[in-house]
């Protein structure tokens, strides 16, 4: 079979064009802006992050103002404040000329943290979060795409629903941006748009990197429209359909009613929605490029797909048969609903979830953890990471009874360097060890066992639903100040992944850890003499 | 296994097998345990001695037949240890459920309870299923404890140790069964590393038994929970396990017993020639001790308030020492104590004692291992052409090591991740899959929720302890050679096949 010609649509070029002219704009605006004195990759950064977001206040206090709602004063203030302040960061610093990979890590956390005050000032001068650690974890839930809030949606004015909702969106497009242009550098371990090798994929992608990413937002762009008009059609309201579609997509979950998709209580709806998730766990690339070409095999092709689809039907399968109901079709959906929503990490309701066997509790939390593919806009853990330590732990089998034998892990057709696996198992680890202190933290704050668990690896995954407790969104409510900071953080971490947090970290106290180096290094020599 | 191995000891030519034969060996061990639980039946006059006696004679044969009817083969490596060891396990706990079985104590048409019991004694789990202990004769409770002490230092080492016959010889075989990572030598001779660790095991379990009798225990109860304690099994012929004699000074030596099992048997025998300083310069030793400490503060802290401060200072160290040296001796039931309590638990079952101990769960020396990989990796992040050896102490650790023992935590925590779903879905609630999953991959004993130290191990469905008793078996071998136990044994038998060809062929 000869490979179709490349068919170009008119539309999508003109959203490509329109896209790619966004992007260099505010690329533009903001090298003319940064000619500051101090070299800073942070303050450029984070002046960045800050201009960009203050038009998300300002649209949103806009139509908040439309709807006649008490917000637009508060939003538009502080997102002129915001605006200013970013300005002014961005007018003394200027984009260093070298740049080591520490400093990167550092101005790449301190980005997602920018971006995390915008959102607590917004939630905290609306008045939606009465106090600074509820506003925190608010905006790292907003930030992150979680579905973790303490507030009643429905109490909440139109331009705050829609900043969260945008802001979802917006951090989840944000996040491609980073997949495409900064993790490749960085290295965190199969998580960059090239599927994961992450080694080569810094020296292929980087030069065409401008034009993946382009067409990489056009594409979750086109979704959103086309998630909307399906939502739209299955019967939802324009403005939820709108909301829905953008938390959707991004993985986010943030609805405009308190019982999520549930509130809705339409079997087309969550159908729609099914299928969104799915999508949004999807790698983007892969997606592109199957697209362009009209050349559906490729998804077949693409090992890490397969496991994906497979991990849904697999623990869909497995749930129904632990129930001991014939399936129905209501029964089929509910399952599916759930499974997606986890593995997703969108972390959407329908349904009653204190319902759900123990098997099936379980399973969810299992596929919180495994996430969406990699190089897509969901958290968790990642498909093609626990494929590729699936075949780790294969290979070392093997070893201990050849011990001299040389193998290198391949996944489909490309192989795993060792840097990279070496990279992914210590984030697997950190991680770990984070989610049992923060589980510590948890229940040292009064949740139970369970509630404590399976919020922490809800939260790490960026998904939102926990169990546990009476409702699936309690966990934040049942929470005292220390809970709702390390639910923040565990979020944050999530997102951005604990490598960077913890080699920034350990940026800030390089001096010191020189320091200490250096005296005991001279106790010992004093010791050796 | 048995009739396949009885047909092949009838054959004139003895087959070179090694797995069979230390089968052999290991059903000599247990028979040898049953005779003298018997004994200890006719002085108690409580019965069970016939049960016991057909026991150990049904057993002994069949360990005849195994050992006699088959040679060492020539070469060693370690697939074939590998496979002797997983082998004679398997032979092990199912000759091992006998006497419960031939006693009537469990009932035959729940032979799987009773190969249950017998693997988890075995194994150094202490998770029971029996329920009534007053009915049971004392002479099946010493039979009982004396399991887990067979299991504790291992079958094999034993074998190795006091039988010249076996002839085999090969750190590998040790290796494969003790636990940890390596395997040290502690003399020239595989052999005679084999005896000194054996004889250190008992004479420690001697001065155990008579300071426990000392401090007001019967003759019976100091022997049997000597032998659980040295073997950091936690089988207790009490009901109540150490909260039934309430005696600050039982529990006292009870705690410095596992802490000293939980420990590294070759670093207390080079302590024993060497002088105290051998354990400074054992990094390990100082991350073992810190752990239990640590825990011990976190669970002070935590049941402050909750319990009296002496009670309090009492149990949380009992809990701390033995779960951290996963013992699972109970002294009160922690299920009623905070989820915080519960976490620090559960930390300790997953970590386990040290490397060469033998305590279960994934060690001590892992934990190590691991910590330092996360953070070479940092380090790594930030200085991307950095070669950062991984050192533990002094010691730096080879990288084939470091895989192997990443591989092995890889695998750990999926088994337990597996496992706890498996358990889930088949009705038990989260907590107490997850945790009775944790507890039987590390052989501890008592898990959380429903199953906690005051509770049995019925409350999980049939299947479900299917589940649990494959784990057991699968932690206390150190998951690679039960895993590997039918590819290395298809291995062993081509190789066989293929010396006889050539054999033939000339």
């Amino acid at each position: 079979m000869t490979p179709k010609p490349p068919k170009r649509a008119t539309v999508p070029g003109y959203a490509q064009r329109l896209t790619g002219w966004i992007l260099s704009r505010s690329a533009l605006l903001l090298r003319r802006l940064s000619k500051g004195r101090v070299e800073t990759a942070t303050g450029v950064t984070v002046g960045a992050v800050w201009v960009l977001i203050a038009p998300l206040f300002f649209v949103c206090g806009v139509i908040d103002w439309l709807d006649g709602g008490p917000d637009v004063v508060a939003l538009l203030v502080s997102g002129f404040v915001i605006q200013l302040v970013g300005f002014s960061i961005l007018r003394f610093s200027k984009f260093p000329s070298i740049l080591p990979v520490a400093r990167l890590f550092t101005a790449f956390v301190s980005g997602a943290v920018a971006a995390l005050i915008a959102a607590t000032i917004a939630h905290l001068v609306t008045g939606v979060a009465p106090t600074i650690d509820v506003a925190l974890v608010e905006a790292s839930a907003t930030v992150t795409g979680t579905n973790a809030t303490t507030v009643e949606p429905e109490t909440v004015s139109l331009g705050m629903m829609l900043f969260r909702s945008l802001g979802q969106w917006l951090a989840a497009a944000a996040m491609i941006i980073v997949l495409v242009r900064i993790l490749p550098h960085l290295g965190v371990g199969g998580l960059d748009a090239d599927g994961g090798v992450a080694t080569r994929s810094a020296r292929r992608l980087a030069p065409r990197s401008s034009s993946t990413m382009v067409r990489l937002l056009t594409l979750y762009m086109g979704l959103t429209l086309l998630l909307a008009i399906a939502y739209f059609a299955a019967g939802m309201p324009l403005v939820d359909s709108v909301i829905h579609s953008l938390t959707t997509i991004s993985s986010g979950g943030f609805s405009s009613h308190s019982g999520s998709i549930g509130a809705f209580d339409s079997p087309a709806i969550e159908w729609v929605a099914i299928v969104g998730m799915i999508i949004a766990g999807t790698s983007l690339p892969l997606m592109f490029r199957a697209l362009r070409r009209g050349d559906l095999h490729r998804f077949v092709r693409s090992i890490e797909f397969r496991t994906y689809i497979g991990l849904i039907i697999t623990a869909v399968v497995a749930v129904l048969a632990w129930s001991d109901k014939w399936p129905t079709a209501d029964n089929l959906r509910e399952t599916f609903f759930w499974v997606t929503s986890a593995i997703s990490t969108t972390g959407y309701v329908a349904g009653n979830l204190s319902l759900v066997s123990y098997g099936s509790e379980a399973l969810l939390l299992v596929l919180m953890v495994i996430g969406g593919m990699s190089a897509s806009v969901a958290g968790g853990f990642k498909v093609m990471r626990f494929m590729v330590l699936g075949s780790y732990i294969g290979r070392e089998l093997r070893r201990s009874i050849h011990p001299s034998v040389v193998e290198k892990i391949h996944l489909g057709k490309s192989s795993i360097g060792e840097v990279a696996l070496a990279r992914i198992i210590g984030e697997l680890f950190l991680a770990t060890m984070v989610i049992l202190a923060m589980v510590l933290l948890f229940t040292a704050d009064g949740l139970n066992f369970e509630a404590a668990f399976s919020f922490a690896i809800s939260a790490l995954s960026n998904v939102g639903f926990a169990f546990g407790l009476g409702g699936p969104n309690e966990h934040l409510q049942a929470l005292g100040a220390v809970g709702h900071l390390s639910g923040a953080l565990l979020m944050l971490i999530g997102r951005v992944s604990i490598t960077p947090i913890l080699v920034s970290l350990g940026g800030i106290g390089e001096p010191l850890q020189r320091d200490i180096r250096r005296w005991r290094q001279t106790r010992h020599e004093k010791a050796v003499r | 296994m048995a009739s396949n191995s009885a047909r092949k000891g009838s054959s004139l030519r003895r087959p070179a097998v090694t797995p069979v034969r230390v089968a052999g060996a290991g059903l000599l061990a247990v028979a040898f345990a049953m005779i003298v639980s018997a004994a200890v039946a006719v002085i108690d006059g409580g019965g069970a001695a016939a049960g016991l006696t057909t026991a150990a004679l049904i057993t002994a044969s069949v360990g005849c037949a195994l050992f006699f009817g088959s040679k060492v083969s020539p070469s060693a490596d370690s697939a074939l240890a590998f496979a002797s060891v997983a082998w004679s396990w398997l032979a092990v706990s199912l000759a091992g459920a006998l006497p419960f079985l031939l006693t009537g104590v469990v009932s035959w048409a729940h032979f799987d309870d009773a190969i249950f019991e017998s693997v988890s004694g075995f194994t150094c789990t202490g998770s029971t299923i029996l329920t009534d202990f007053d009915s049971v004769p004392q002479g099946l409770l010493f039979y009982r404890s004396m399991t887990q002490w067979l299991g504790g230092m291992g079958l094999v080492v034993l074998a190795v140790a006091v039988l010249p016959a076996l002839g085999i010889g090969g750190l590998d075989l040790i290796a494969s069964e003790a636990p940890g990572p390596t395997a040290d030598r502690l003399s020239l001779r595989v052999r005679d590393t084999a005896r000194r660790l054996w004889l250190l095991y008992g004479a420690v379990t001697c001065i155990v038994a008579m300071l426990l009798f000392l401090v007001g225990m019967s003759v019976f109860d100091a022997v049997t929970h000597a032998f659980t304690t040295i073997a950091t099994g936690g089988y207790s012929p009490r009901a109540e396990s150490i909260a039934h004699f309430d005696s600050v000074a039982i529990e006292l030596v009870i705690i410095a017993g596992m802490l000293y099992a939980g420990a590294n048997f070759s670093v207390h025998w080079h302590a024993l020639s060497q002088g105290i300083g051998a354990y400074r310069r054992v990094s390990e030793i100082r991350w073992y001790l810190s752990l239990i400490a640590g825990a011990f503060g976190l669970l002070l802290w935590v049941n402050n308030g909750e319990l009296e401060l002496f009670r309090n200072l009492r149990e949380s160290l009992f809990y701390a020492v033995s779960l951290g040296s996963n013992t699972g001796f109970g002294s009160s039931n922690y299920v009623l104590w905070m989820p915080a309590a519960h976490l620090t638990l559960l930390i300790l079952m997953l970590v386990g004692g040290m490397s060469g101990s033998t305590a279960g769960g994934m060690k001590v020396l892992r934990l190590q291992v691991i910590f330092r990989y996360s953070f070479r990796e940092l380090m790594r992040a930030r200085h991307p052409n950095a070669i950062i050896p991984i050192r533990l102490g002094r010691t730096t650790i080879e990288e084939q090591i470091a895989s192997k023992v990443v591989g092995f935590v890889l695998l750990y925590l999926g088994l337990i991740v597996a496992g706890g779903v498996i358990l889930s879905g088949l009705g038990v609630d989260p907590v107490t899959a997850f945790s009775g999953s944790v507890s039987a991959l590390g052989n501890v004993g008592p898990a959380l929720g429903e199953a906690g130290p005051t509770s049995n191990f019925l409350v999980f469905p049939r299947a479900g302890r299917l589940v649990l008793m494959a784990m057991m078996a699968l932690g206390r071998l150190e998951l690679f050679p039960a895993m590997l136990m039918l590819v290395a044994s298809l291995r062993g038998l081509n190789r066989m096949h293929r010396q006889r060809e050539d054999t033939k062929s000339p």
